[in-house]
């Protein structure tokens, strides 16, 4: 499991892409992804292409970053979701809270 | 073979480990060796003793600097397990050995006087 | 780090050695170093003075008499157990056998003479490093055993608390109810709750906590209070639900969340009410056709969205005697078989279409489960009620607070609500708290309150709403008219419904009139008195039923206003 976070160059967009197993144990690091950035991006990716499995806790994880970016107000968008990923997703309603392409 | 019968630099390091007991290693040894070259005397006939008492001679002799001595205890240890060896003769060359570096110990004991 | 670097702690050394030259040596270069020295001779003294002063490291001679040191080696790693003493054997030994045999015997090191000073320091701290990390190591294996048992024991205290809190409810008593659950589900965030409302009807939630352990299970505590408070108070769906919503908003960090369905079962209305968030899909199970209604998971799980943006709509879904309403976790679903696969809908929809007996269904998951991933796991949670009838209304105990001195007998009030008010507010579970004051009503609080509710619904859906009941006729014009009422509910405007209570002492005892009006049309009363019971029980507007747990009921003003009566005799 890693976590790879990418500043756009004009530093409005924040992509954080997740490889492997995206559950409780990358908290930390998911957490870090996001916080070391001292200056707020305006918009949130999480990059889920090489995500191999998510469970409940990632769903949590996900409301962290809402949070963080603004909570209701945040643009997090959700992308290059599998199909048992949007499955999840789609069972919890969140892509009421999430733009998920 | 050309053997050193007392290898003064290991007497010098020991000095300077020993510091203030230096002489008593020194009885010490003088007074177990005498022990152990009669023991091996009289276990002429006994291999396997032979064996244990030259094995812990050799330790004590080599610590102490007296190579001769500790390498014919070694040969001694080593043959004790072979069958045809000649150990009599072993044990003579052991105590003739010791006859020889004993004076040379006992003059170094000599310059520290109690 | 240096060979002559100062020793951190001085250790208690013992040298087992038959030469006496050799152990005055060693004893003296150990002792400079810093170090306290026991001396043994042979094998037996050695083992004696370790058993006795427990030195923390061991230089052993390997040809010794009485007792050799492989011997000893072997008694003193015996008597240490589990904390290393470091073991050196002091010997020039050549041959690889003899080495092999200070190994075996639990030697850590050897040390060749004539002795060298530094090397023999060096390898003392190496040793006691080596001492030093297997003491840390046991030290914190035990601290991880002790926190373990910490944890067990909270754990077991903190369940049954919970389980206290749990069974208040009717799931144990219920016969209708069938579950199956890990007895640690609740460390596994796994939640079910199933009780009573004043009316007979069931409430049943089966919820399941982000996260393992404690965290997941500190949730379920305020959760279930809410949910065993409230429907024992009357209240719908849809004010618990507001209510756990926004409590858990309020006390779980961001990142946690209850996934949740929540159900009323009504066998008088022959109905389920079902909101369901994150939870995968439940069934309703028409035993009569075989049909399975998918519920479906519609909204954001409990806990996440604010108060003001919280979705309470519910879903309402017809029923018969018999069939059955069935919920299960995720864990059902993500079991997974050695490859990762996961079990899936789909698989369960086999398990559906192959199932011959009802009663057999748990049974026919789980051998499901076995067979794809080898076992059940801890965290599979299902549940199946069936429809059933006769449920007897139960008498709400919790609700008396007083010492029953105290009882007003005669008075009336009033209220009327209007739009805004109908909208989102339940005045069933106040109104019956009223009621209750007066003690002879409490043995018919059950009757009284789905009288009440029977009435209040008419007076709301076809008086103010204007919905007609035959839409109800079948299936789809259930989910038609429960879509038309929500829809209605939300544009409503004007209209009211108003509620007169008269409370009067007679001869025997006392006799409360209920007096609902609505701002509706009206209706047909005669006409609809008329009507076969099983088409009142569905479409009608529940009269029968109102008829028949009432005293007496009577319609006025073209059924625009109704009033029932309850009598009670005195106290004795």
């Amino acid at each position: 499991m890693s976590v790879v976070s990418e500043v756009s160059l004009d530093g409005t967009k924040l992509t954080i892409a997740i490889k492997g197993r995206f559950d409780f144990g990358s908290h930390q690091i998911f957490r870090e992804a996001y916080e070391r950035f001292y200056k707020v991006p305006d918009v949130y990716v999480v990059d889920l292409k090489e995500t191999t499995y998510m469970d409940s806790s990632a769903l949590g994880m996900l409301l962290l970053l809402r949070d963080h970016a603004g909570g209701d107000d945040a643009e997090v968008q959700v992308i290059n979701i599998s199909s048992d990923v949007r499955k999840i997703l789609a069972i919890s309603n969140f892509d009421k809270l999430f733009d998920i392409n | 073979m050309v053997e050193v019968h007392l290898d003064p630099d290991v007497l010098s390091g020991l000095q300077e480990v020993m510091e203030g007991e230096y002489p008593k290693l020194l009885d010490t040894f003088l007074d177990d060796s005498q022990k152990r070259v009669e023991a091996l005397r009289k276990a002429r006939d006994d291999a396997k003793a032979l064996a244990l008492i030259a094995h812990s001679f050799k330790g004590s002799s080599g610590n102490l600097g007296a190579v001769r001595l500790a390498h014919l205890c070694q040969r001694l240890e080593v043959e004790s397990v072979e069958a045809a060896a000649d150990l009599g003769a072993l044990v003579d060359q052991i105590d003739h050995e010791f006859a020889l570096v004993k004076p040379l110990y006992e003059s170094e004991r000599q310059r520290f006087q109690l | 780090m240096s060979a002559l670097a100062p020793v951190l702690e001085p250790l208690t050394v013992l040298i087992a050695e038959d030469s006496a030259t050799d152990l005055l040596l060693l004893s003296t270069i150990i002792r400079r170093q810093g170090h306290h020295v026991l001396t043994a001779s042979n094998g037996v003294e050695a083992v004696d003075l370790f058993a006795r002063e427990r030195p923390q490291l061991v230089l052993m001679d390997a040809l010794m008499p009485v007792m050799d040191g492989f011997e000893a080696a072997r008694r003193i790693k015996q008597l240490a157990g589990e904390a290393l003493v470091p073991i050196i054997f002091l010997t020039s030994l050549r041959q690889s056998e003899a080495l092999a045999e200070c190994l075996d015997a639990g030697g850590d090191d050897f040390l060749p003479k004539p002795y060298n000073p530094l090397i023999l320091a060096a390898k003392i701290n190496a040793m006691d490093r080596l001492r030093r990390l297997q003491a840390t190591v046991l030290q914190q294996r035990d601290l991880i055993a002790k926190h373990h048992d910490y944890l067990l024991h909270e754990q077991r205290v903190a369940k049954a608390v919970f389980d206290k809190v749990a069974h208040s409810g009717c799931i144990n008593a219920a016969p209708n109810i069938r579950y199956l659950q890990s007895p640690y589900a609740l460390f596994n965030g796994d939640l079910l709750l199933a009780a009573y409302t004043p009316a007979g009807d069931m409430h049943v939630l089966l919820g399941d906590f982000t996260g393992h352990g404690l965290p997941a299970a500190v949730g379920a505590m305020p959760l279930a209070e809410v949910f065993y408070g409230m429907t024992a108070k009357g209240y719908g769906l849809t004010q618990i639900l507001r209510e756990m919503n926004a409590k858990l908003k309020r006390i779980l960090p961001v990142d946690m969340f209850c996934c949740a369905a929540l159900l009323c079962l009504s066998t008088q209305r022959r109905v389920v009410e079902v909101w369901n968030g994150g939870m995968p899909d439940g069934y309703v199970h028409e035993v009569a056709t075989g049909k399975r209604t998918p519920l479906v998971s519609r909204h954001l799980p409990l806990g996440v969205l604010s108060a003001q943006a919280f979705e309470d709509r519910t879903e309402v879904w017809p029923m018969a005697l018999g069939d059955r309403v069935f919920l299960l976790s995720d864990g059902v679903l993500d079991t997974a078989d050695a490859n990762e696969q996961l079990f899936g809908a789909e698989r369960l929809q086999q398990v559906f279409a192959a199932n011959r007996e009802p009663d057999c269904l748990f049974e026919d998951i789980e051998q499901a489960l076995a067979a794809f991933c080898g076992e059940v796991r801890d965290d599979v949670s299902m549940v199946e009620i069936t429809l059933q009838a006769g449920q007897s209304m139960r008498a709400t105990g919790p609700l008396y607070a007083d010492s029953g001195q105290s009882c007003p007998l005669d008075w009336s009030v009033g209220f009327e609500f209007r739009a805004e008010t109908l909208k989102r507010y339940n005045p069933l579970p106040y109104l019956l708290q009223l009621l209750l004051e007066i003690h002879g009503l409490r043995e018919q609080s059950g009757a009284l309150y789905s009288v009440m509710a029977e009435l209040y619904s008419n007076a709301l859906e076809h008086g103010v709403l204007g919905l007609d009941s035959r839409l109800k006729r079948d299936a789809e014009g259930f989910a038609q008219y429960y879509r038309e009422r929500n829809e209605r509910l939300m544009r409503l405007n004007s209209g009211y419904v108003r509620v007169q209570v008269q409370v009067a002492p007679t001869v025997t005892g006392g006799r409360m009139s209920l007096r609902i009006e609505d701002s509706g049309p009206g209706f047909d009363v005669e006409q609809v008195l008329a009507r076969p019971l099983d088409v009142d029980r569905l479409s009608g507007r529940g009269l029968s039923l109102v008829r028949q747990l009432s005293s007496d009921v009577r319609w006025s003003d073209g059924g625009r206003s109704v009033c029932v009566e309850f009598c009670w005799e005195a106290l004795a």
